[in-house]
């Protein structure tokens, strides 16, 4: 029997104010050198089981707890196990002192950047930080600083300021923050979430570093990615309680793990298939059309055409960048569903936004329906464009998400902007949720919330950028349908995304954003 | 390791005295400064441009500011002291956003006011008083107004301990007091330390008082009475706006909203739209 | 101005230059300090960032200084021009000129230093005097998230045009346009901080032990030497200037004019 670092035998915990419980019944150990995946879907209850291990959650102030924590040795019982802490969900209850907690247990939050102190000038300093506060001495300190920096790949950036990292290398400083004081168990939520491919890969060999040394790492996520492949043992978290565990090979297609709300890896196609299929041009419906569009095709122009388009971000006193798109054309028809690839930072977002007039090009233009859209304000073009941003925190700002989808509806509808509000809803799966404050919402319902607000408005081009980051199974079927209706209906629809095995599945073109066009996939 | 030191002791009597004593220190520095200016308020400005009371009220009020920080800040607990920062990018963001409506307001407190509403009185001084000092690094002329903005922090910490901010129609009569007492503790600075008001617009009214034969620091007392009343009734109510648009779990994380039950109880009675 | 120069070094500078000009109140004195700061600011580079934002704090106050002391200063006696209530006067303009440079000096002086200063090394110096810790805190987070800040309203703005938002003219929609901006900006700040502070809390931030410092800020014995030298001369300028108007003093009850609370 190998000992055992972190034993929390959670009986429950619930948040303050809220009647549901939202983990119950389970068990997690943390052996050394292991990987273990706690994987689940949204609402499934993963984010409150890392802060509960990371001890974010004790003292009662957060939420009513019952059950415990025991901390170990990698020595094994003879260097003597401390005695279980336990709580009995009431005001009473110990509190950890989160700072001596985290010697033992690290944690890195979903928002990796929500760990960084933000007085740190430099990586360096970044690091040092939780040294700082423990009162390390400044020679060791440069040492143990150099050390975490190697360990981490952050050698060559210790001088850099933490605003200007990428989101792989942010993630990887984060990780060596919850490090730097060497604690046995380490947790990270989401890892990998929202990360290119080269950013998921340094990512996940730091992980392969730190289970080497011995350390026990605990990764919660949605998603059956490469970095849960490699894990040691699985846990399925499905409505709070661990529904499935065991290896990988024994858990891979177990209707536990079915049933729950995890991505699978996207190669097996699974759910994607049907959208394609749903909105496909050579559908009869849609054949029938285009048919008899055909004589008249010239008359009807594409719902989106770039002509020749070049932009570059100012830089410095009237000058102008290096130039992020350059000599650019795409055409997009009615029911087409069209995908953009690329790296992150290769100008897919800056594409997207010169569809609305959010950037205008410094040359070429852009025609919406056929009509130019330069000197039109973005919030006129918005009636025919949907535009749907990475972060739906930034556009959500109404107190219920009723009223959230309304607003600005009854300029375009009329009386009939109910009903639209609702179906938009119901599509997007939060038809039982008119209610609820917007932010009160787990991050993947917000992301369909801001999903319906864009569908209610029927636009005649659909775009979106990285809609699939941080959704679940569940969600990804509503993204699926909404797309697939959307074509149906005629709409035009863009996707920007970072995962080429979703463009696969998905679009009916795709296309790959680098040096500034656009090139056949 | 042994198993106690993981455990933070139950929060119990912690010897807070030296702090509670700068914290005193710091309002009787700025209450004695204040009263002193009032008092030897030179008749004759021209007279040697009244230095030394310009000394005193700099002196005076930036050591109460001083004292205060240093009392308050060691006893904010993390949750609070992360929205300072937060709260001093508002005052100058937020500022901007006014700055583009074209409304004759500067609404540099809105940050203040919102921290002293969640937070409570303490914290709200504690913000003011390093909104200033912060600020004076973009714009040096802030520095000296320390004490008034630690007022404004506390008076708004207060009003919302008292439940001003229960009643929607409350929480602008709240900020014409606080604007009241915070214009006249500005006043001297303004008057001692830069000899008049910065803008043509106050500028004009300042001279035309002086034209009716009032002081200085009577005219500069009697413009501020004008504008700042006007200006902190703005401020809260935008204040109560935005804090009654928040969920009800973000405020309620605070222990000072819960403890005095600063906002109006049920959801549905949110006013304002 | 040299480029490794002690925070504390330049910060002593700078408040005894301040005290010194303030206490001397001569246009002369002060002219000569806004002089000295501009020749400094220029060796040191940053002139060119200096003079504008010095100029957007100035600029307004002399025009009002112009506006107050130029036209109405009834305690002027040679009257240089007169038109109704009016009164132009040598003592005015003497009185606005003294405090428009003295002022001015003022700003050009704490400018400089904070144009100068590394605010890292400014936190490292006061975390090792002994300031309590959240202070450095609050000043350099505050200076790392006013541009995330900034950024993150671009980004609510755009994302709010995009779903139709037409900001149309007139103060009332222009206001109601900035309440739908600032919910979602004080939102996502408030509960990113609820996090950061946890995260604090872990890495071990406010804890019992004395906090040292990952950078070095060298200091010699000359700066100290400076350092003291420039302090205790500001506190004799400033000390024989208020005992030079102690006797002066007056206590005058009658000269508050009525109806003025106090």
């Amino acid at each position: 029997m190998r000992p055992t670092l972190l034993q929390a035998r959670i009986t429950e915990f619930s948040y303050h104010g809220e009647d549901a419980s939202v983990l119950r019944d389970l068990a997690v150990d943390a052996v050394p050198g292991t990987l273990t995946a706690v994987l689940g879907g949204s609402g499934s209850g993963k984010s409150t089981l890392g802060r509960l291990l990371a001890g974010w959650l004790s003292g009662g102030h957060s939420g009513r707890f019952r059950g415990s924590l025991q901390l170990g040795t990698a020595a094994g019982t003879a260097a003597g196990d401390s005695a279980p802490i336990v709580f009995h969900g009431g005001p009473d209850d110990p509190r950890i002192n989160p700072s001596l907690w985290s010697d033992r247990v690290g944690y890195v939050p979903q928002d990796a950047a929500a760990l960084l102190s933000t007085v740190g000038s430099t990586v360096a300093e970044e690091l040092a930080f939780g040294l700082e506060n423990r009162g390390m001495d400044r020679r060791l300190m440069h040492d143990a600083v150099m050390h975490a920096a190697e360990a981490a790949g952050l050698a060559a950036l210790l001088e850099r300021d933490p605003a200007t990292l990428s989101g792989g290398e942010l993630r990887r400083l984060a990780v060596a923050c919850a490090a730097i004081t060497r604690p046995g168990v380490l947790v990270l939520d989401e890892p990998l979430g929202s990360l290119d491919k080269a950013g998921a890969a340094s990512v996940r060999s730091l992980v392969r570093r730190l289970t080497g040394s011995g350390t026990a790492v605990i990764v919660l996520g949605q998603a059956v990615d490469e970095l849960a492949l490699e894990a040691t043992q699985w846990l399925v978290l499905d409505g709070g309680t661990v529904t499935a565990r065991g290896t990988p090979g024994e858990l891979a297609g177990s209707p536990g793990l079915l049933q729950s709300g995890v991505v699978m890896p996207a190669r097996t196609g699974g759910c994607f298939t049907a959208v394609r299929r749903a909105a496909d041009p050579h559908t009869a419906d849609h054949r029938r059309r285009t048919e008899h569009d055909h004589g008249a095709e010239t008359a009807t122009p594409p719902v989106l055409e770039l002509e020749r388009i070049a932009f570059a971000f100012p830089s410095g006193r009237r000058g102008k960048g290096p130039g992020i798109l350059a000599d650019l054309s795409l055409a997009v028809r009615a029911g087409q569903i069209v995908a953009v690839t690329g790296p992150n930072g290769a100008g897919k977002s800056t594409l997207l936004r010169h569809f609305n007039g959010l950037h205008r090009p410094d040359r070429g233009c852009v025609r919406i329906g056929g009509a130019d859209i330069a000197g039109i304000p973005t919030g006129k073009v918005a009636d025919r464009v949907g535009l749907l941003f990475q972060h739906p925190r930034d556009q959500l700002f109404e107190r219920t998400v009723l009223r959230e989808v309304l607003f600005g509806l009854d300029r375009r509808f009329g009386p009939e902007a109910a009903t639209k509000a609702l179906a938009a809803l119901a599509a997007v799966g939060l038809a039982d949720q008119l209610e609820i404050h917007p932010h009160e919402l787990p991050a993947s319902r917000q992301r369909l919330l801001a999903l319906a607000t864009v569908l209610a408005r029927e636009p005649t081009l659909l775009a979106l950028d990285e809609p699939t980051v941080g959704l679940d199974r569940h969600g990804l079927e509503r993204l699926n349908q909404a797309i697939g209706a959307a074509a149906l209906r005629g709409a035009a629809v863009v996707i920007v995304t970072h995962e080429l095995a979703y463009a696969r599945a998905t679009a009916h073109r795709i296309l790959e954003l680098r040096d500034g066009t656009l090139r056949e996939e | 390791m042994s198993q106690q030191s993981l455990i933070l002791p139950a929060p119990g009597q912690r010897a807070v005295r030296i702090r509670r004593l700068l914290e005193v220190l710091g309002a009787v520095s700025i209450a004695a400064t204040f009263i002193f200016l009032v008092l030897t308020q030179p008749a004759d400005i021209t007279n040697g441009l009244a230095s030394g009371s310009t000394l005193v009220a700099l002196g005076g009020f930036l050591l109460g500011a001083i004292l205060l920080i240093i009392g308050v800040l060691p006893t904010l607990p993390t949750s609070t002291l992360v929205l300072i920062p937060v709260a001093l990018v508002l005052n100058i963001a937020l500022g901007q956003i006014m700055g583009s409506t074209g409304l004759p307001f500067y609404f540099d407190a809105i940050g203040t006011v919102l921290i002293a509403v969640l937070a409570g009185p303490a914290a709200g001084a504690a913000t003011g008083a390093l909104s200033s000092i912060v600020w004076s690094f973009i714009n040096p002329t802030v520095l000296p107004f320390a004490a008034g903005a630690a007022l404004i922090g506390f008076l708004s910490g207060l009003a919302a301990r008292h439940g001003l901010f229960r009643r929607f129609y409350l929480a602008p009569v709240a900020g014409f007091v606080t604007g009241i007492l915070a214009g006249v503790v500005s006043a001297p600075i303004a008057a001692f330390v830069f000899g008049g008001t910065s803008g043509a617009g106050t500028g004009a009214i300042v001279g035309a008082f002086r034209a009716m034969g009032d002081t200085l620091l009577a005219a500069i007392t009697k413009q501020a009475l004008i504008s700042d009343p006007m200006d902190k009734a703005i401020v809260f109510t935008v204040v109560a706006l935005l804090v009654y648009a928040l969920p009800r779990r973000t405020t309620l994380q605070f222990a000072f909203v819960r403890r005095f039950n600063v906002l109006a109880g049920k959801k549905q009675e949110t006013p304002g739209a | 101005m040299p480029a490794r120069l002690n925070p504390l070094t330049a910060l002593a500078a700078a408040a005894a230059t301040a005290a010194t000009t303030t206490a001397a109140s001569s246009w002369a004195a002060s002219l000569t300090v806004i002089l000295g700061g501009v020749v400094l600011a220029v060796r040191a580079g940053v002139c060119g960032r200096l003079a504008p934002a010095a100029a957007v704090i100035l600029a307004p106050f002399w025009l009002s200084l112009l506006i107050m002391h130029g036209l109405f200063f009834p305690e002027g006696r040679t009257v240089l021009a007169e038109w109704g209530a009016a009164r132009v006067t040598t003592e005015g303009l003497g009185f606005a000129l003294d405090m428009g440079t003295r002022t001015a000096a003022y700003v050009v002086v704490f400018l400089l230093f904070s144009f100068t200063v590394r605010v890292p090394d400014l936190v490292a110096v006061m975390s090792a005097r002994r300031v309590p810790p959240q202070f450095g805190y609050v000043l350099a987070s505050t200076l790392t998230l006013a541009p995330a800040i900034s950024g993150r309203l671009a980004r609510i703005r755009q994302a709010q045009e995009s779903r139709g938002l037409v900001v149309r003219g007139g103060p009332l929609p222009r206001l109601a346009a900035a309440r739908l901006q600032m919910v979602p900006l004080v939102l996502s700040l408030i509960q990113e901080a609820g996090d950061r502070a946890q995260a604090l809390d872990s890495r071990g931030f406010n804890g019992a032990t004395a906090r040292t410092s990952y950078r070095d800020v060298p200091d010699t014995a000359a700066q100290r030497a400076f350092r003291a030298v420039a302090l205790l001369l500001a506190v004799a300028a400033v000390a024989l200037r208020i005992s030079g108007q102690w006797p002066d003093m007056q206590w005058p009850s009658s000269q508050w004019p009525g109806g003025v609370p106090g």
